[in-house]
């Protein structure tokens, strides 16, 4: 038996309503795995392996797609990170901070098992992925005993690893509206060092609709600031209807740096934290407004 | 309680009998003696423990070993072709890319899929791909420079 990871079931559902059955039966003490790059490191002692007795293995569920429709595009809560990175869709046009996000994540062995959806049920504060899909707006789609359910992204994330999914939930699918030629997005993170496994010290993904010269929608998100990454509106509010430059822009990062909420840690200190802020919105901003309409 | 899972390791099928907790990492070294496949730090942050999955690059510490079940796993002991060395093994000796060897078995595996699927690699594109891998003797000019000279052996139709 390892010691390092002890459990004692391992569920192999065939399909979402067995899955959903074993999740209702053992409830709290039960835990969904997927890639399991997020689990597997945890420990004994830590609080959140020792309630888990009973691991779900969605992998069976055939969660693992993109498909691109009229008006939606929806990707399967199990897509690996890898996948969604490689994916053209993703490479140019509106969605582009998805594909930089997933770039981002970490290490191609990490990427090549972590899902979309592990990264979004994770609700680390600091979560790559969580980031463009608050900016793009995304619905996440559950289903428990109850049925299912649409959540929007936004009242997802609830506290640091703490989101919305009842115990007997299992996320099945990510969508995200299909959004105007006209808007530009884009993904920036800020590591420690140069390396691709360090996780933010800030992190932050923009959204920008820019028609005939005056910004129609804009949406500014920030991770590993505060327990959840969330939007900051405030910002957002001095963009929409302004014409943008320079200096609109600039007055929205400050804005946004001032709505952060960040904490000393082991990464960086608060202060530091809010700092970089203004600094990777104000150049996100500017990315996402070249981006528009090309 | 015992899981059975079937899966085939360096071109045999093996069917054992696994606790829900082991790793694969675990079951590699364990049940089949295959201690090529190194336990650096066990949560995915060294990269020792690289194996290739269905063809790619995954770390064996971050699966559990029923996951792995009905797939197809290589690790640094199924390279050889008889007597014969894989180029990337052979250009790790060539290039003196090999101090300790704590790493290497995981450094050829993450480099494997890379180099076949990659028609250019580029040096940057060798760091960036190895930066999951750490050498604690910290040469890791050497084994770049190994990685490039099989990429360029397997493009001119060497032996995969």
């Amino acid at each position: 038996m390892s010691v390092y990871f002890q459990i004692e079931e391992y569920h192999r559902p065939r399909d979402l309503a067995q899955a959903v059955e074993i999740l209702s039966k053992y409830g709290k003490k039960a835990g969904v795995i997927a890639g399991g790059t997020d689990i597997l490191p945890l420990r004994p002692g830590v609080k959140k392996i020792d309630r888990i007795h009973h691991l779900v293995d969605i992998s069976k569920l055939e969660l693992n797609y993109i498909n691109n429709e009229k008006d939606t595009i929806r990707i399967g809560a199990a897509t690996t990170i890898n996948t969604i990175g490689a994916c053209p869709l993703f490479l140019s046009g509106p969605y582009r901070a998805l594909s930089e996000a997933a770039e981002g994540h970490s290490t191609t062995t990490i990427k090549n098992r972590a899902t979309l959806g592990g990264n979004l049920c994770n609700a680390s504060p600091c979560a790559d992925l969580a980031l463009p899909l608050l900016a793009l707006d995304a619905i996440l789609v559950a289903a428990g005993s109850n049925g299912e359910r649409e959540i929007p992204i936004e009242n997802f994330f609830l506290g640091a690893n703490y989101m919305a999914l009842d115990s007997d939930e299992v996320l099945l699918e990510i969508r995200i509206p299909q959004c105007s030629e006209k808007t530009g997005t884009a993904f920036v993170k800020l590591r420690r060092q140069q390396t691709a496994i360090d996780m933010a010290v800030v992190n932050t993904a923009t959204f920008l609709t820019i028609n005939n010269g005056r910004c129609e929608a804009a949406r500014i998100t920030l991770g590993a600031v505060a327990p959840i990454s969330f939007r900051v509106k405030k910002a957002e509010s001095m963009l929409v209807g302004a014409k943008l430059n320079a200096e609109t822009l600039q007055k929205a990062a400050a804005t946004a740096a001032e709505e952060a909420r960040p904490i000393d840690d082991i990464r960086a200190t608060a202060a530091y934290r809010k700092k970089m802020v203004g600094v990777l919105v104000r150049r996100s901003l500017e990315t996402s407004m070249r981006r528009c309409g090309s | 309680m015992k899981i059975d899972i079937k899966i085939q390791v360096n071109g045999a099928w093996h069917e054992l009998a696994v606790d829900p907790g082991d790793r694969l990492v675990d079951v590699l070294r364990d049940q089949l003696n295959l201690t090529g496949t190194k336990e650096g730090c066990g949560e995915g942050e060294c990269g020792a423990c690289t194996v290739n999955l269905n063809g790619q690059a995954v770390l064996s510490c971050l699966m559990l070993a029923v996951q792995a079940d009905n797939c197809a796993i290589l690790t640094i002991e199924g390279l050889h072709k008889g007597a014969e060395l894989h180029p990337l093994q052979n250009a790790f000796v060539s290039e003196a890319a090999v101090q300790c060897g704590y790493c290497t078995p995981g450094m050829i595996m993450a480099a494997k899929p890379l180099i076949e699927n990659e028609p250019e690699v580029t040096e940057g594109m060798i760091r960036r791909h190895l930066s999951n891998n750490l050498c604690r003797c910290t040469g890791y000019d050497q084994p770049v420079k190994a990685i490039l000279k099989a990429a360029e052996e397997i493009k001119g139709g060497g032996n995969v």
